[in-house]
């Protein structure tokens, strides 16, 4: 048997020239209409005065997330996740309640907000390609990109890849790798020269945002049958000590008429 | 012979009711569109805001105001407090309604809404969106059950009434257990978002909070509907029972408070309470209408003896406890904020609902109202139930 890989990108912000060929190559591989898109390049646009001027892009879609939030948070199991890393979206089994798009950190899943129900409405995102990495392919974004901006590759392997690229080249980055721990670790590894939140991406923990959810969740079941055990007993006791006020009144007053008649 | 021939007028509708079915009317035609042509076209949820009013307005705050269905089946069956018996059957009532109207709201809001019984078959243990939708459905199930006697004693079929209230405790600790669940969860719904909720309302002990501010709501509630009842359906109101439940309303709300309290300091977040701007204004509004303004006016004897003062009373606390929904699950939620070439699906990041998304919701509580009325004027919801010999 052999072992899984698990697959990851890796972008590096100071090679993006966002000429956004990715999310061309992205939606002809895919078949996306012209008014939707799965990547979207975000960024900081320019910065500074002349010459001092600044610009980054970054080539945003699926982090697919080691433990997604998405996967936990749909009431009808439309989310899995593969062993080999892609986070994948079952639109057959999804009722379009949306819980996933406010779940997820980074606002990926997006809705057909167009279609009705004829047509159905679905939610759409980044599916790491599965058609082309399973015949040994790299993912349309990443096989087209001009510059090398978008590697892809095994997890274990880009992580050291990415970390020799800080090391060799202290100056040109801040000097951590998005997505190695974020939100439990990402498959969607970033590399930059500005600070992450000016490419868009939010502040997060090593702690997936779905862990406080999942906790509280997991009380359900035994309170559930706590709380249902506590209320019987209470109405048993209840209805018991009722019952036997009630008799002793009436014993009380049985007692009383017998005590009046032998008078 | 002296014939005297009454002409009724054929079609005798009072205008509240023309004005109710209309607003059904345009709700049910603005529904259409939306099944035709996608959620998008009536409403102004977007990738960004992807729930918004119905959400806050028909989930949170209907589920919220109908939470005295469980508390007085509670009183009257479990703690055997009969003296309330003639509160349940209103209360029941309202619950019955106010989850139909959720029901239906989702069944606007949903993507797939001929696919809401999935959530029947195919279950993600770990969402607390799957707890809360089993919990409604068979909570609708439940009180249909409990409303049951009210109907057959209405068509006069008193066998299926005595039959039904026979087997009803164990139906009224199930109505109870799913009730608390599912009052509790919906704050859990929102604890996946700890980084898009503000910090005075995201704790993993929103379930707690919201558990405890459903009962002050169910008891304001009661107090409201049997009021406002008591003036227009014209019938004597049970004010010494009212004034016993408001007496309870100041110790949730106190108890509430310290729970609320406790936790921003325990959390060190009490630096927000003057430093979050719009969202420390919202956090006071919601504190000072919802639990201390009621808190002070329920603890007073002459206002809970005066029918008008319960009705405010129970009003203000309705206000302010809306406003904590709306908080918690609208207003202090923020999305990241925009950024550039951000393409058109990403852009809209503010949010206000649209007018013919209000107008669903009011057309769906119009159909609420609506029924209520139908029902106190064809069945015996005022009356207290019948004695049937197997009750001791």
């Amino acid at each position: 048997m052999t072992e899984i890989k698990h697959k990851t990108f890796l972008f590096d912000a100071t090679r993006c020239i966002d000429c956004r060929a990715c999310m061309v190559a992205c939606s002809v591989e895919n078949k996306i209409p012209m008014n939707k898109t799965r990547i979207w390049v975000a960024g900081i646009g320019l910065k500074g005065e002349y010459p001092n001027l600044e610009r980054a892009s970054m080539v945003y879609h699926c982090m697919h997330c080691n433990e997604p939030d998405c996967l936990s948070a749909c009431p009808v199991g439309a989310y899995s996740k593969r062993l080999d890393g892609p986070v994948v979206y079952n639109p057959k089994k999804c009722i379009g309640c949306r819980y996933c798009m406010n779940a997820c950190p980074f606002g990926v899943p997006h809705f057909d907000w167009d279609k009705g129900l004829i047509e159905g409405a679905f939610i759409d995102k980044c599916t790491m390609c599965p058609q082309r990495i399973d015949i040994g392919l790299e993912p349309a974004c990443v096989a087209t990109c001009p510059t090398e901006a978008l590697k892809f590759g095994e997890r274990d392997d880009l992580l050291k890849y990415a970390h020799d690229r800080l090391a060799a080249q202290p100056a040109r980055y801040v000097n951590h790798v998005y997505g190695e721990t974020e939100n439990g670790g990402t498959s969607y590894f970033i590399l930059s020269h500005v600070p992450f939140n000016e490419l868009g991406l939010p502040e997060l923990s090593s702690r997936p945002v779905k862990d406080v959810s999942e906790e509280v969740m997991g009380f359900t079941i035994p309170f559930a049958l706590g709380w249902g055990a506590v209320l019987t007993g209470l109405a048993a006791g209840v209805h018991l000590y009722n019952q036997k006020k009630e008799a002793d009144a009436r014993k009380l007053e049985t007692s009383e008429s017998q005590a009046e008649e032998k008078k | 012979m002296n014939l005297q021939i009454k002409i009724h007028p054929r079609f005798h509708m009072k205008p509240l009711v023309v004005i109710l079915l209309a607003l059904m009317g345009i709700a049910f035609i603005i529904a259409m569109v939306r099944y035709a042509n996608g959620i998008g076209t009536i409403s102004n949820l977007s990738n960004s805001y992807p729930w918004g009013f119905w959400i806050s307005f028909d989930l949170f705050t209907g589920v919220a105001i109908s939470s005295g269905a469980f508390l007085m089946a509670a009183v009257v069956y479990i703690f055997e407090l009969k003296k309330f018996r003639p509160l349940v059957r209103p209360s029941v009532l309202t619950g019955f309604l106010g989850y139909t109207m959720v029901v239906i709201a989702l069944l606007v809001d949903l993507g797939h809404p001929e696919r809401i019984w999935y959530m029947m078959i195919h279950w993600n243990h770990t969402s607390v969106l799957l707890e809360i939708g089993i919990c409604v459905m068979s909570y609708l199930a439940v009180l249909a059950i409990e409303f049951a006697p009210v109907v057959f004693e209405g068509l006069k079929w008193q066998k299926f009434a005595h039959f039904i209230h026979r087997f009803i405790m164990p139906f009224v600790i199930l109505g109870v257990v799913l009730s608390t669940l599912h009052q509790s969860s919906l704050g859990s719904l929102l604890l996946i978002q700890p980084a898009k909720l503000h910090p005075l309302w995201w704790t993993p002990i929103l379930p707690i909070l919201f558990f405890v501010s459903a009962i002050s709501i169910g008891l304001s509630m009661i107090i409201f509907e049997s009021t406002l009842s008591a003036r227009y359906f014209h019938r004597g109101l049970e004010i010494h029972l009212l004034d016993k439940l408001a007496k309870v309303i100041p110790i949730v709300l106190v108890v509430y408070l310290v729970i609320k309290f406790s936790q921003l300091t325990i959390a060190g977040d009490l630096k927000y309470l003057f430093t979050g701007g719009l969202m420390s204004v919202l956090f006071w509004a919601e504190i000072l209408i919802g639990t201390v303004t009621p808190t002070i006016l329920f603890s007073t004897k002459r206002i809970r003896q005066s029918a008008n003062g319960l009705l405010l009373s129970s009003v203000i606390l309705l206000l302010g406890m809306i406003l904590n929904r709306f908080n918690v699950s609208w207003f202090g939620i923020t999305h990241p904020d925009p950024i550039t070439y951000l393409p058109a699906f990403m852009s809209s990041v503010h949010y206000i609902p649209s007018l013919p998304e209000v107008l669903v919701s009011i057309g769906i509580f119009s159909a609420g109202i609506l029924a209520f009325g139908l029902a106190v004027k064809y069945l015996p919801v005022f009356e207290a139930e019948e004695h049937h010999g197997t009750e001791s």
